[in-house]
């Protein structure tokens, strides 16, 4: 890790600071400082312009005129990131700069206002990397449910705990053929770095859903951030898998088969799973749903010869 | 220059895709292209386009479009876009993002009714509805006004000085799509006036790491709209130079904020925009040959409202007409207010407000004659009048 | 009009004070006003609530800037600055456990109350243990200060449904607060800082770091610790397992053995013999299956290299004038005699047999300990500079003289003294070897190799000599069965070795135990009893006791009998009246101070032990002889699974030594165990030495820089550095240390 300022730019590659600086205004906890961190490190100095719409990720660039970002940010409307992006990827290609251009967003810009958006620039195969990082709330406005919240979870717009499933927007994506899509836990590091440089090193449209824990959202330790993520890879909830060409599927960390016992690890230090009120038998039959279609994906759509 | 006998959406098209061609040695240029009657043949033309150093993005929405030129114009690049209606109002928040970042995007409307109920034709409630945007907003009665303003658009919104979007207003059908001859320039022609490259000085720099709209607190926020206001105000100054400059490559002198005439000795004037105005022109002229102390005011400039210019023009008139084609209701047409609260410290003056050919109907020289002599009768003014269209 | 001000912190629930102190009010008939500054704020930023209350309507909206009372909700906000525009008449109530005097500095003049609001809602279930919510706490005090009343209170938190612990806390809270004017001079409120330049949005100076400290935000910091492994704990000898083990998995074979030498001079010895205490310790086990620690070790001592590891073997020395006689070669003699030869203390081993070694070499079978490995570690210890006498053997007597020409003298002669039983068989002729003491049949079968094909031997006991003595028989062409009193359960003997009699085809009597023994004409005849298991005794494995039934009692025919029923230490050598204490002195001495190390001191029975025993008795020395202490501090506390976080680990079966054929094994005294591969440098041990959780001590890993959120945790000198400035307290570092090394402690 470098901590050296930036000074001075030449043929694109610097010596950057943490992406996120310190003295941001994130929670203790907040998933998405990891996931900028890891980004910033994924980057290996090549200076990113991002661009991040309404979400906690905006606000903890701080006031102006000061920023929490090493890199230049543009703060878009709420539902645009992708579009502005698109402008600032035009103008970048048609000048040959070479910086990646990076939208930021949450599960409400994504999954919700913004999907129209994040589908034409998909459709246009933009030369973006657009990362969601899905705390599965509206966190910024203090915890309202989006089309990314959980089934049974309750919100200040769920309060009798969310009746709909989670939206599968991974399957939406790669229904767009964009050239990578992956699914990223801050519990799994090493797999989140191959992830992001392996979209870093590809051209077009990637997507990359980051499961980004909110214990501010969520009702949790912040200091069990890590460890809850990683118990929803662990039992199968959140699967961690790739999927190149919206057609070459890779899952890239396996877990055993749901079990009660690792469904409970996941949700019971969770103050938004109400205890007792979930229906864990139906969760693990959704989880298993889940990895029939992922199995079978994987096996007769093998990414291993797109990789190759 | 050509004489060419075209539509007023080619003509639109041909001087946005000459602008941002012009702007080939600089950062290049790019918009977001999505189609809304009477717009469509405006992007048409810019897909087709072949620019060196351009790209139009064809978006999903009107929203979009405004998306990528913000993003192009952080990137440093000249943009523009075109739009309409319910396009404008769909593209609002990004229009009133655009101007409060200081993008020098610029922007044909085509006017028409914003509905429902379903109504395709001209009337400038869509554009006026994003007057508070941050927006210059200029509006123009002919072909060649079209033209001509679009290019003086780029320099006056690229000027440091001012460094806003604006916005080119034409009417919906009645320019858009009507053929008539216009000098369209030829693209050396265009270099030289854009001779200075697009910037802007937020340019998103990966050398100087800055967040372009992030959280701002009431104290700078405040700051940052009077810093606005004075943009605006710098407004007609730099438009002028840019007229003058503009004769001497063109050969021909464009309008600027407003245009008047026979207001010199004038008891009573009209004050219209876009092609009402030359409408208007005619039956001003008939007026005068039959011996009536009347002029006319062709209202370009909306945004910033040039208060100054009125005030000079209307100086000791005791009765101004305003032909508003929009109507904000519960208070009227939107013009009016703006040249009435001009002449405040002419306590005298009879200011009138006439809304007219809302809705796209043909505003005829009959009806607009039934106007002259109805003001012309005035003792004092009343609440706004309703004209009925013609059927 | 009454104004307040709150400084809580996000999540702290200060906007809620401010609503349920302007309910209180409002249920008196006041006009009231309660609200929050609403920013960007986060959980646990700081932040301030407003409330106004009135006769009469209030019209001023605005955030309040010359408040009559403050209300601080966080003992790390109790600072000066909470008196910006504090009228000096009003009270400033603290959550604090101190009585309100203790701030007579930092509030001179001002009427303060204190309550211990975050024991107090704690206690009554408010919050979580990160930010305990203490505002319905603070509603008590308040109320109390202001004089509400506690029907007041309790409506106020009655009216937003709070019940439960909210009462109980306020009702505490109303009941307990205290309040005093302080003495001293009102000082001048804090100015506060004056506003920069405004900046306009095209200015070219905008950018740069916020620079928000958020260390303010939080009540607790992380901190780094060692543990003592369990291994470490664990070993007698004394040995830092740990660290050899992560220097194995380095693939540092020299490093490794150059800390085993630290502690050990016979790690090739203890890695073929040692029971292994370290891997019943390990907490691995609980995981899947603990290190091969043993393996480990033999690997290192076989595959490093001693000369490079340790520098200056053999070179010349500045050595003491002290002296010092070592009496016994076993592994404390040569333990004791290494580490006082390395402290350069000129050292004289004794040794009653033509070899060095003891018991290592006399009573530990070949296919178990090579000899070529024995006697490269011994002359790795004699390299030292050590002068040996063989053939000389110490009796009370020659102790005494030794006191008189030595500066001290390690007494380490073991176990000398083997237990017999009585088998009616009366007294053996010369010759006879039908009833053998199996320590003195292994010595004697080890030079003198003896074919017992065909031949029955029944060895009697359950320890590791019954077991070598067994396997020794069997590998000389014997059938052979092991008679113990007890099951198979009890035996003392190692694990492995007991499986591996097994595997060679020698039968276990489990609850036998033998009464006589006699020639029917045939033969030699062993009459058994059957025993079954009572209550336990004094070393706490149940008490044999013999079956009463008709019958309990059988023949068994053998050829030859070996017993195997332990030894003690033989202490003929000391004079009258001695005692061994603490390995330190004996008593009844008049020259130099006599150490006892080694079995001969405590009957330990293993080799491990004795060579722990024998370091730490020549440090005893060291401490007599020079005054200088190099006993370690007391032992931190043993890092216990629960302090771990297995998560990061991923199972891995353990790596196990290879073996001989069966047949080989029947055969021949080759060594069984061939040890951990070499091959492809070392990749096996190197990934069995991986699997090492390094319990309780830092290994550098990074995993708590690579996931601090802030970015704030950095590489400092051989650990890390947090930047408190920043930290956030979010405890994740903790949470991820996968070694409990780093843990959270409140400010």
């Amino acid at each position: 890790m470098s901590t050296s300022t930036i000074e001075g730019q030449s043929d694109g590659v610097t010596q950057c600071e943490h992406l996120l600086r310190a003295g941001n205004t994130n929670c203790a906890g907040c998933g998405m400082s990891l996931g900028l961190l890891w980004l910033g490190e994924a980057l290996d100095g090549h200076m990113p312009l991002v661009v991040i719409p309404a979400c906690c990720g905006i606000v903890t660039a701080g006031a102006f005129p000061t920023t929490s970002y090493s890199a230049p940010v543009a703060a878009s409307t709420f539902a645009s990131s992708p579009a502005v992006a698109t402008g600032l990827s035009a103008v970048a290609e048609m000048n040959q700069e070479d910086n990646p251009v990076i939208c930021w967003a949450g599960d409400g810009g994504t999954y919700d206002i913004g999907i129209a958006t994040l589908s034409a620039a998909a459709e246009r195969n933009e030369n973006i990397i657009y990362i969601c990082y899905d705390n599965e709330i509206y966190g910024n406005t203090g915890g309202q449910r989006s089309s990314a919240t959980p089934e049974g979870v309750f919100t200040t717009t769920s309060p009798a705990g969310k009746s709909e499933r989670k939206k599968d927007i991974m399957a939406i994506m790669a229904a767009h053929r964009i050239p990578y899509a992956a699914t990223l836990s801050i519990a799994h590091r090493d797999d989140f770095l191959r992830k992001l440089r392996t979209a870093r090193d590809k051209q077009g449209f990637r997507f990359l859903l980051i499961h980004s824990p909110c214990p501010t959202g969520w009702k949790s330790e912040p200091e069990e951030s890590v460890e809850l993520v990683r118990h929803a890879v662990d039992c199968g909830l959140f699967p961690l898998y790739e999927v190149h060409d919206g057609r070459r599927y890779r899952v890239t960390i396996r877990p055993d088969p749901p079990t009660p016992e690792a469904v409970d690890k996941y949700v019971s230090r969770q103050r938004r799973f109400r205890h007792g009120m979930l229906d864990t038998d139906k969760l693990i039959r959704q989880i298993e749903d889940q990895w029939r279609y992922l199995d079978v994906m994987a096996r007769e759509f093998s990414a291993d010869d797109a990789i190759r | 220059m050509a004489r060419k006998l075209v539509t007023g959406n080619f003509a639109a098209g041909h001087a946005l895709a000459l602008a941002g061609e012009a702007n080939r040695r600089a950062r290049g240029c790019a918009g977001g292209a999505y189609p809304i009657t009477p717009q469509t043949e405006i992007i048409e033309y810019l897909r087709r386009f072949e620019f060196s150093k351009g790209r139009i993005v064809p978006v999903e929405s009107e929203h979009s479009a405004m998306a990528v030129c913000m993003g192009a114009s952080l990137g440093g690049a000249r943009t523009f876009t075109a739009s309409s209606s319910n396009g404008l109002a769909y593209m609002a928040e990004n229009v009133f993002a655009a101007g409060f970042y200081r993008l020098p995007i610029v922007m044909v409307a085509v006017n028409r009714t914003l509905g429902p109920p379903w109504n395709i034709w001209v009337d400038q409630g869509d554009s006026l509805a994003l007057r508070d945007a941050a927006w210059l907003q200029l509006y123009t009665d002919s072909h060649q006004d079209l033209v001509d303003t679009i290019l003086l658009a780029f320099r006056v919104a690229e000027d440091p000085r001012v460094m806003l979007p604006t916005m080119v207003a034409m009417d919906g059908f009645v320019t858009s799509h009507t053929q008539m001859v216009v000098d369209l320039p030829e693209q050396e022609q265009v270099d030289a006036f854009l001779s200075t490259g697009c910037d802007v000085p937020h340019r998103l720099n990966v050398n100087r790491p800055t967040t372009v709209g992030g959280l701002t607190w009431p104290k700078e926020t405040e700051h940052h709209r009077r810093e606005i206001q004075d943009a605006m105000e710098n407004v007609p100054a730099v438009l002028e130079e840019a007229i003058n400059e503009f004769e001497g490559v063109f050969g021909r002198r464009p309008d600027g904020a407003i245009a008047a005439e026979h207001t010199e000795d004038a008891e009573t004037v009209l004050v219209a925009c876009n092609t009402m105005a030359r409408t208007l022109r005619g039956v001003v002229a008939e007026r005068r040959t039959a011996g009536t102390k009347i002029g006319m005011i062709k209202s370009k400039l909306f945004r910033p409202f040039p208060r100054q210019a009125f005030r000079d023009a209307l100086s000791g008139v005791k009765r101004v007409g305003v032909l508003d084609r929009n109507h904000s209701p519960g208070s009227g047409g939107i013009f009016w207010p703006e040249i009435a609260t001009s002449l405040s410290d002419q306590s005298d003056t009879i200011v009138q407000d006439y809304l007219v050919g809302l809705g796209g109907g043909d505003v005829t020289p009959e009806a607009l004659d039934e106007i002259v002599e109805d003001l012309l009768q005035r003792e004092c003014s009343g609440d706004p009048v309703w004209k009925e269209v013609a059927a | 009009m009454i104004e307040m001000t709150i400084y809580g912190r996000g999540g702290q629930g200060g906007v809620t004070l401010a609503k349920l102190i302007a309910n209180a009010y409002f249920l008196e008939g006041k006009h009231v006003q309660a609200f929050g500054v609403y920013a960007a704020e986060r959980s646990g930023a700081p932040l301030q609530a407003y409330v106004r209350i009135d006769d009469v309507e209030i019209t001023n909206h605005n955030q309040i800037r010359t408040p009559d009372h403050v209300i601080v909700l966080d003992r790390t906000l109790t600072t000066p600055c909470v008196l910006t525009g504090h009228k000096p008449d009003g009270w400033v109530i603290l959550n604090s456990p101190e009585p309100p005097d203790a701030f007579a500095e930092l509030f001179p003049g001002r009427q303060v109350a204190t309550i211990d609001a975050t024991t107090i809602a704690v206690t009554n279930g408010l919050g979580t243990r990160t930010v305990p919510i203490v505002n319905t706490t603070m509603l008590g005090a308040v109320g109390r200060v202001l004089g509400l009343t506690l029907d007041d209170v309790t409506g106020a938190l009655a009216e937003v449904n709070f019940g439960g612990g909210n009462i109980t806390a306020a009702t505490r809270a109303f009941e307990t607060v205290r309040a005093e004017r302080l003495a001293g001079a009102v000082a001048a409120p804090a100015t506060p800082p004056k506003a920069g330049k405004i900046m306009g949005l095209l200015d070219d100076e905008v950018g740069g770091h916020p620079r928000i400290h958020t260390g303010d935000w939080t009540t607790r910091q992380p901190h780094r610790q060692q543990l003592a492994p369990p291994c470490n704990n664990g070993c007698p000898a004394g040995n830092d397992v740990r660290g050899f083990v992560e220097a194995m998995a380095k693939g540092d074979h020299n490093e490794a053995l150059r800390i085993l030498l630290e502690t050990s001079p016979l790690p090739g010895v203890c890695g073929r013999v040692c029971p292994a205490p370290c891997m019943d310790a390990c907490n691995r086990q609980e995981f899947d299956e603990s290190i091969n620690i043993r393996e480990l070790e033999r690997f290192a001592a076989d595959e490093g290299h001693p000369h490079v590891a340790i520098r200056g073997v053999g070179e010349p020395h500045r050595w003491r004038d002290e002296t010092v006689a070592v009496v016994g070669s076993g592994p404390a003699g040569l333990s004791a005699a290494y580490h006082l030869a390395r402290l350069a203390y000129r050292v004289t081993l004794l040794e009653r047999d033509s070899e060095l070694g003891g018991v290592m070499r006399t009573g530990i079978p070949a296919y178990r300990l090579p000899r070529d490995v024995l006697d490269r570690e011994i002359k790795f210890i004699v390299d030292h500079g050590i002068e040996v006498k063989t053939g000389t053997s110490v009796d009370q007597e020659e102790l005494l003289r030794l006191t008189h020409s030595f500066s001290a003298v390690f007494v380490g002669t073991g176990l000398q003294h083997l237990r017999s039983v009585d088998l009616g068989n009366g007294s053996a002729e010369a010759g006879d070897k039908t009833v053998e003491q199996g320590l003195a049949f292994l010595d004697r079968i080890r030079v003198d190799p003896e074919s017992l094909t065909g031949l029955h031997v029944i060895v009697i006991g359950g320890g590791n000599t019954a077991m070598d003595a067994a396997r020794s028989a069997r590998r000389l062409g014997a059938k052979v069965e092991v008679v113990y009193r007890r099951t198979r359960e009890q035996m003392p003997a190692i694990r492995e070795e007991i499986e591996e009699a097994v595997e060679e085809g020698i039968v276990l009597r489990e609850l036998v135990s033998p009464v006589r023994l006699r020639h029917d004409g045939v033969g030699p005849l062993l009459t058994c009893v059957r025993m079954r298991l009572g209550e336990p005794d004094d070393s706490g494995r149940p008490r044999p006791e013999q079956e009463t039934s008709e019958d309990a009692y059988f023949d068994m025919r053998c050829d030859r009998v070996l017993l195997a029923l332990g030894q003690s230490s033989d202490l003929s050598i000391l004079p009258e009246g001695s005692e061994v204490r603490n390995q330190e002195s004996l008593l009844g001495l008049t020259g130099a101070p006599v150490f006892a190390g080694g079995d001969f001191a405590a009957n330990d029975g293993t080799v491990t032990a004795a060579i722990g025993s024998g370091r730490s008795t020549a440090w005893h020395i060291h401490r007599t002889l020079s005054g200088e202490d190099l006993f370690p501090p007391p032992a931190e506390a043993v890092a216990g699974s629960d302090v771990l976080h297995t998560h990061v680990f991923s199972h891995a079966p353990r790596a196990e030594s290879k073996t001989l054929s069966m047949k080989e094994r029947r055969q021949s005294f080759t060594e069984v165990r061939s040890g951990l591969s070499a091959a492809d440098n070392s990749v096996e041990a190197v990934a069995e030495a991986g699997r090492c959780f390094s319990c309780g001590v830092c290994t550098v890993c990074d995993r708590c820089m690579d996931y601090c959120p802030e970015g704030i945790l950095l590489r400092s000198g051989g650990g890390y550095e947090v930047d408190f400035e920043y930290c956030k307290g979010c405890g994740i570092c903790a949470a991820e240390c996968p070694r409990g090394v780093i843990y959270m402690a409140d400010l």
